[in-house]
């Protein structure tokens, strides 16, 4: 009992407790720069090249639209799970959370983007829905009909021998269009992303 | 045979002492408990069947997300996994980052089952000065990754984002803080009179009992099973020269004081990787591949599994996991359980298990 007693006061009466009991403030409940919050718009030009889209995890949660000043990202902060692989993907900086662009400059980060596109030939049927529809194939073929044929060999996707074939594969922009209008999921587009952190190189 | 048996107590699945549903069946004779049954399967998920067929950028923060207090070390065991398929080597400075961010995570999810464990035995005091020092734990682990769980810090070949020297200095002014804290409350832990009768000598889990029941992590560290710890196998422990803690009385109070001395421990570990780490890059690159691996790590809860089957684009074919929680909450039911005096303790015991029911059932 007297030990407890003891105890209890020599707890009570620290120096360190008693300044706090007295003297102590909460904190103020502010955001700390360094928390990696929902990206914002720096106010950069956005160049539509869609890399933010394309590294985002979450199904959903950035969809890049028109405004009246040009493409914009828009977030959409429901399915967005503030991972900040956007802002990385970004080339023009055009995003910002926390301190990720900040520290892709400190670090000297660099990204790359490549794609491949398998397509299973026991599942193809040859419809060509995949080549009308890639928004690549418009570009370099105006006249490209129903079918998938053309007449250039220029295309990223035709169809040839009943069968899609991948032609030029460095003009993928990994937007999956192909991938959304394939009936029968053969065709499936892989987006390898890979970062290097380069200390050597000056920025 | 039939079995003499006064009443059937169901303890949850609400229960104010488990952090999360699940419901035991307590066989009771008078007040002492003969056997118990666990019956799982308010949380599921399914997270490994949403991962099938992903690509492995989704995978990982999907791996994070199979629980909420160790998320880190399913994030490191996953990327690692993938490394091992794909033949990515890290830089030597992410490594290092690696298990400073890994053992910031191991001290928070230890102090959470220590301050579970002290509400359990209502010694609510001593559980909030825990969480106190989590919360600084929490501030480390936010101001290296950005947040404070979910942090998705590690990516194939290396680490996100860099330790800088401000960061560094604040890390290590922080970590001189909480280990005078930690080791005032392992103390006042030890010391207390009270404490050890709620503790000592209740739910004994004997080293045969551990071993016949698969017992992982500080549970079976508590009963004398030091080898069972998977940073033994580490290469990057390896080079900070780790060594697991144990003891050698298999109760409550065992598996307590195993956490606390884990916490030490890890400090150690992160001063020790803070002192080993050089300049140099963190982010090496390289694409994950196809290949298949079984591969596991240590959580804090014990030994993480990962089964992992990917094509050449990266995406995951099959997954699955095993966590580390279901061994320890079956050593628990049918091993330390049995004999326990009264109800008041079986909450107890199952706390200083340390159950994490988000990872039993994913």
């Amino acid at each position: 009992m007297t030990i407890s007693i003891v105890y209890y006061l020599q707890e009570f009466f620290r120096l360190e407790w008693l300044q706090k009991f007295f003297f102590v403030r909460t904190a103020p409940l502010s955001i700390p720069p360094y928390f990696r919050n929902y990206p914002e718009l720096t106010g950069k030009t956005c160049t539509h090249h869609l890399f933010c889209m394309m590294a985002c995890p979450a199904p959903g949660a950035i969809d890049v639209v028109k405004t009246e000043s040009g493409w914009q990202p828009r977030i959409h902060k429901g399915h967005c799970i503030r991972c900040g692989l956007c802002v990385e993907a970004c080339p023009n900086g055009v995003l910002t959370s926390g301190r990720i662009l900040e520290s892709m400059f400190y670090d000297n980060t660099r990204l790359s983007f490549s794609f491949r596109i398998d397509v299973d030939p026991d599942l193809c049927m040859g419809c060509g829905n995949c080549a009308v529809a890639c928004p690549v194939n418009k570009v370099i073929d105006v006249q490209m009909s129903y079918g998938g044929h053309a007449s250039t060999n220029e295309l990223l996707l035709i169809v040839r021998e009943g069968k899609s074939q991948v032609l030029h594969l460095e003009k993928c922009t990994g937007c999956k269009t192909c991938e959304d209008n394939c009936p029968t999921e053969a065709i499936r587009v892989a987006r390898l992303l890979e970062a290097v952190h380069g200390p050597e190189e000056e920025l | 045979m039939k079995r003499t048996v006064d009443v059937n107590i169901p303890l949850g699945p609400i229960h104010p002492c488990f952090k999360e549903p699940a419901r035991l069946k307590c066989e009771a004779k008078g007040e002492r408990i003969v056997g118990a049954e666990v019956e799982l399967g308010y949380m599921k998920k399914g997270i490994e069947r949403i991962m099938k067929g992903r690509p492995w950028q989704e995978v990982m923060f999907l791996a994070e997300r199979v629980c909420g207090i160790c998320s880190v070390i399913h994030n490191m065991v996953f990327i690692e996994a993938m490394e091992k398929i794909s033949g990515i080597t890290v830089p030597e400075r992410a490594a290092f980052l690696r298990v400073v961010v890994n053992e910031l995570d191991r001290m928070q999810s230890h102090l959470l089952a220590n301050f579970s464990y002290c509400y359990t035995i209502e010694h609510e005091t001593l559980g909030m000065y825990l969480l106190d020092v989590r919360e600084r734990v929490l501030d480390e682990l936010e101001r290296i990754t950005g947040s404070r769980v979910m942090a998705a810090y590690m990516i194939p070949g290396g680490v996100r984002f860099d330790l800088r020297e401000e960061d560094e200095g604040h890390l290590r002014a922080n970590l001189a803080a909480i280990e005078g804290s930690i080791t005032r409350y392992m103390h006042m832990f030890e010391g207390g009179p009270l404490i050890a009768l709620r503790s000592k000598g209740i739910g004994v889990l004997t080293r045969e009992a551990a071993q016949e029941a698969y017992a992982v992590g500080p549970t079976a560290r508590a009963s004398g099973i030091p080898e069972i710890d998977r940073r033994l196998r580490h290469p990057t422990y390896e080079k900070l020269g780790f060594e697991p803690v144990s003891r050698y009385e298999g109760d409550n109070f065992a598996r307590i004081m195993v956490r606390f001395q884990e916490l030490l421990q890890s400090i150690s570990l992160v001063r020790g990787s803070l002192d080993l780490m050089n300049g140099g890059p963190i982010r090496g690159g390289g694409i994950p591949g196809a290949g298949e691996i079984a591969y596991s790590g240590e959580a804090p809860r014990g030994e993480l599994s990962y089964f992992l089957k990917t094509d050449d684009a990266g995406r995951v074919l099959e997954v699955s996991i095993q966590t580390p929680s279901i061994m320890n909450i079956e050593a628990c039911c049918h091993y330390m359980l049995k004999g326990v005096a009264s109800l008041a303790d079986v909450s107890s015991t199952f706390v200083s298990a340390d159950p994490c029911i988000a990872c039993t059932e994913r």
